[in-house]
């Protein structure tokens, strides 16, 4: 006999309450992720698309991707020993618009390479989010500090660095833009374990991201509210089942006195966490996704299924460390105590 | 035949440094079948010696023997074994499981104790027993419809389903009042003795003695006199 389940359903709104708390909770957490990654997406996802590899920027550039230059010597002798090494640069823009309008851009151009789009001079290709701002293909753009102008040549999805669209230009519009010779960056694919170049300093793709201005902080300020929900979801199991498990102290004693072995009155504090846990999780699930489908566009909301399955795993754990550490106290329970009191 | 015997039982609380010998060298036999009462003034003991007798708390010295098993030396996994299967209990109050209903909490009993017989032998003999207790009209019913009456019937019913060898009885009718009270010790009385179970009870009504076979007078941690 399943005697959690049977007090689930003798006690409904007891356990409702419980529910709807992390069901709320949860929700919270789900909504504040799908935040967190839409934010991480909104800033990086030209670099967290990458594969995994190594970045080099100039020593002198003080992590600063911006002030790196890398000597062409270098490039070249790097891009010969590993042929799918690819050179790139970045930088913050505009391009303005066949109504004049300004549009904010981070302009990207590399050397050959599959990762990153490859355009003729002239030919730009963007992020579709300025599709939602009027721009089409074959649209004339100009930018300042470039004479020509750049065609729109296609959109490419989610491709978007510092809060800002991508815009792949090609590396002579680029140098023109800029008046610059050298690349900034330079980035193997595949590598386990960084390389020794002159004058380069290595970074894994995590640790560049960290170079972009502010992605930390906002990362960190979202990762801390993401893991309170967590602790407070855990704090609030354990707190319902303690006070639960206070209210039952003398069931428990006379369920002990009768025989019944403690470890069957965990599992049914344990099949009631899971019962609870399972349902609330399903709800927010849903619920976070649906949101993921309806929420306003202009919204940095990524919720993927792998970040719904970890929160929910975390969930899980944590609610069963929160049930189980209140129902240490049944271990305590003397039948004798129970038998001495009144009844409830 | 003599099922359970006590053989020289202490009993010390420690409070501080005080010691506090609440039984002094008890020995007693009971016989299969009989029902005992326990009888005394508050802090004789009386409780204190039904719970060590029942495996609910150790004795400090001395032996319990039950069906030639020393409770004494067993452990506490042991013990609970034989709580579960050889033993049956009655409180003061009902202390029935508040989510189940009747029938469950004696399926639950049958459940703890082991039994071996199918899930539609355990609803037969647990009808059974609610017809001889005269609550089968009752089975889905949970103990916050019942009455007082009714849930230490209940109660009873829970303590013998599985057939125990020992019911350990304390202060089973104090909650009562007298009319049910008597109705209560004549149910004991009438199932212990149809299904041949020893009792131990301890009781503080005089009234009740009729009922049994054998009164213990306990004081000051000793028993007194025998009748």
């Amino acid at each position: 006999m399943n005697i959690g389940w049977k007090e689930i359903k003798k006690n409904k709104s007891r356990f409702l309450i419980l529910g709807s708390i992390v069901f709320l909770v949860s929700l919270l957490t789900m909504i504040i992720s799908g935040l967190a990654n839409g934010l991480s997406q909104d800033n990086a996802a030209l670099i967290k698309d990458l594969p995994d590899g190594h970045f080099y920027m100039s020593e002198d550039a003080e992590e600063t991707y911006n002030l790196s230059r890398i000597d062409t010597d270098v490039q070249n002798e790097i891009m010969n020993k590993h042929p799918d090494a690819v050179a790139l640069s970045i930088q913050m823009g505009f391009l303005n618009d066949q109504d004049d309008k300004q549009q904010s851009v981070a302009f990207v151009t590399s050397t050959n390479s599959d990762l990153f789009e490859q355009v003729n001079k002239g030919e730009v290709i963007v992020d579709r989010s300025l599709k939602e701002k009027g721009i089409k293909t074959g649209d004339r753009l100009t930018n300042n500090q470039l004479r020509d102008e750049l065609v729109i040549k296609g959109f490419v999805d989610q491709k978007k660095f510092s809060h800002a669209p991508v815009a792949y230009i090609n590396m002579e519009d680029y140098k023109k833009m800029y008046n610059v010779e050298q690349m900034q960056i330079v980035f193997i694919p595949g590598e386990d374990s960084s390389e020794s170049f002159t004058g380069l300093q290595s970074y894994s793709n995590k640790d560049f991201l960290s170079t972009i201005p502010s992605y930390n902080a906002e990362q960190m300020s979202l990762t801390m509210i993401v893991s309170f929900l967590i602790v407070i979801s855990g704090m609030l199991f354990a707190i319902f089942f303690y006070m639960m498990n206070i209210q039952k102290i003398g069931l428990y004693g006379i369920l002990k006195a009768i025989g019944i072995k403690t470890s069957r009155l965990f599992k049914m504090i344990w099949t009631q966490m899971f019962f609870i846990t399972i349902i609330a999780l399903t709800l927010s699930i849903s619920l976070s996704h649906l949101f993921n489908l309806i929420a306003p566009k202009g919204m940095p909301f990524h919720l993927t299924i792998e970040t719904t399955t970890q929160l929910s795993i975390i969930f899980l754990v944590v609610g069963f460390i929160g049930a189980t550490l209140s129902g240490l106290q049944i271990r305590k329970i003397e039948p004798l105590r129970a038998i001495q009191q009144g009844e409830d | 035949m003599t099922i359970f015997t006590l053989d020289e039982v202490e009993k010390i609380f420690t409070n501080g440094e005080i010691e506090e010998n609440i039984l002094k060298g008890i020995s007693l036999s009971l016989k299969e079948g009989e029902i005992t009462a326990l009888v005394g003034t508050s802090g004789s003991g009386k409780s204190t010696l039904l719970t060590i007798a029942a495996g609910l708390q150790p004795a400090s010295n001395g032996e319990v023997l039950f069906d030639g098993n020393n409770l004494t030396t067993m452990s506490a996994e042991q013990v609970r074994k034989i709580r579960a299967k050889e033993f049956g209990f009655v409180f003061q109050f009902a202390h029935l499981v508040p989510f189940l209903t009747v029938e469950e909490q004696l399926m639950l009993m049958l459940e703890v104790s082991g039994s071996t017989l199918s899930k539609k032998e355990q609803k037969n003999e647990v009808d059974q027993i609610l017809d001889v207790i005269g609550m089968k009209h009752r089975k889905n019913a949970y103990p916050s419809s019942l009455s007082g009456g009714e849930k230490q019937r209940v109660a009873v019913a829970r303590a013998i389903i599985h057939k125990p060898k020992v019911l350990f009885a304390d202060e089973p009718t104090a909650s009562l009042d007298s009319k049910r009270s008597k109705d209560m010790m004549e149910l004991i009385r009438d199932l212990t003795k149809k299904m041949n179970i020893t009792t131990l009870m301890v009781t503080h009504d005089e009234e009740m003695l009729s009922y049994v076979d054998r009164i213990l007078q306990m004081s000051d941690g000793l028993v007194l006199e025998s009748q």
